[in-house]
């Protein structure tokens, strides 16, 4: 990836919020305000399995920078249950930033 | 990166991890249990350390569980075997795997082992058995038990006021599972393979957890398989994988690895 991204946390924010549309497609998102308070679990309703096509999708617009598969394995259950958009976004802002 | 692979007359989804080339690595296979299950359960636990030591890893969506199609028939043991086979075929491999599974992955990993050997270099049964007649007895007793207290819909609120709105979620996706396909009456019909397990010919690796019953079994495995190691952890439940997951990672880490050194000597 040789893309010039953003490390603008509302950018970053704006991004995942389409990539979040784009998995939960069929899952009926499209009209889901998503906020950096916005939870994945209870808010949007993502199984785990959704966890691991946003990864994926995450990889591709981000290339190696981001580890979104190391980032939720090292988290415990009660802590992805409750994880957030907004700590996501932190966490992709700041391996942008290490990776720079 | 994650994919949708046509494996027989679905479609099947599948992640990799590792370099894929092709050049000699080890490659492990990972499958996963029942109706609250998917690949995820690997994806954020084994499979990324797996990749960091040098191995190809692929991970799937059995059928109905996932992003993977949910036919309406069609899920006895045999069928989960071929989808594998379908899978391995599709990518072009013809590497023999290290085939890990947890609780009924387990079962599907060691059936794969006595239907296709040639395609297998080892397997790894985390909390499960083998597909022998009696395994299919303990899936008919427990799919019916399941099938029926989740079908009254009070249960639900229950399971969530007693164990929370996670577990209360992936009930109503076991839920759905039943009520949408024949799975509950296919899996206790499944083909099996002989009580004196001489179809076992590749290694066998068997971890369990010490109450959940299942430990029950290492001496008959021990006296019937070859090459069998058993690991029993103290403590410890049914969910070895998810409550156990340094552990099982180093054990399966350092088999795959003495099996793909036993392999390259000369």
């Amino acid at each position: 990836m040789t893309t010039d991204l953003s490390t603008d946390p509302a950018a970053v924010l704006a991004d995942i919020a389409g990539m979040l549309r784009t998995v939960g497609a069929d899952l009926g998102l499209d009209d889901v305000e998503i906020t950096r308070a916005t939870t994945f679990h209870d808010d949007l309703e993502l199984e785990s399995i959704d966890l691991v096509v946003l990864s994926g999708a995450l990889r591709s617009h981000y290339g190696e920078r981001v580890n979104f598969a190391e980032f939720v394995g090292a988290l415990e259950l009660d802590e992805i249950i409750a994880l957030t958009v907004g700590r996501l976004v932190d966490h992709v802002v700041a391996s942008l930033a290490a990776a720079a | 990166m994650t994919e949708r692979l046509r494996t027989g007359g679905i479609t099947t989804h599948a992640a990799r991890l590792g370099a894929w080339h092709g050049d000699g690595r080890p490659l492990v296979v990972f499958v996963h249990g029942l109706l609250t299950d998917s690949l995820a359960s690997y994806y954020f636990t084994l499979g990324p350390a797996f990749a960091t030591a040098g191995m190809d890893v692929l991970m799937y969506d059995l059928r109905g569980h996932g992003r993977t199609d949910r036919p309406a028939t069609g899920y006895r043991l045999e069928d989960f075997v071929d989808d594998l086979a379908a899978l391995l075929d599709a990518l072009g491999e013809t590497r023999p795997a290290h085939v890990v599974g947890n609780s009924f992955g387990g079962t599907v990993a060691t059936a794969f082992s006595a239907w296709h050997p040639a395609r297998v270099a080892t397997v790894t049964m985390i909390e499960a058995e083998p597909p022998v007649a009696v395994w299919t007895g303990h899936m008919a007793e427990g799919l019916a038990d399941a099938k029926t207290r989740l079908a009254r819909a009070e249960a639900f609120g229950w399971i969530s006021a007693n164990y929370g709105a996670h577990t209360a979620r992936l009930s109503t996706v076991a839920h759905r599972i039943f009520e949408s396909t024949t799975l509950a009456e296919d899996v206790p019909a499944s083909r099996v393979i002989a009580d004196d397990l001489g179809a076992l010919t590749r290694p066998l690796l068997a971890l369990f957890g010490d109450e959940s019953g299942l430990a029950e079994q290492v001496p008959d495995l021990a006296a019937k398989v070859a090459r069998c190691r058993t690991v029993v952890l103290p403590d410890q439940g049914h969910s070895v994988l998810v409550e156990r997951p340094q552990e099982t990672r180093d054990l399966i880490l350092a088999w795959v690895h003495e099996h793909t050194l036993a392999e390259a000597a000369p």
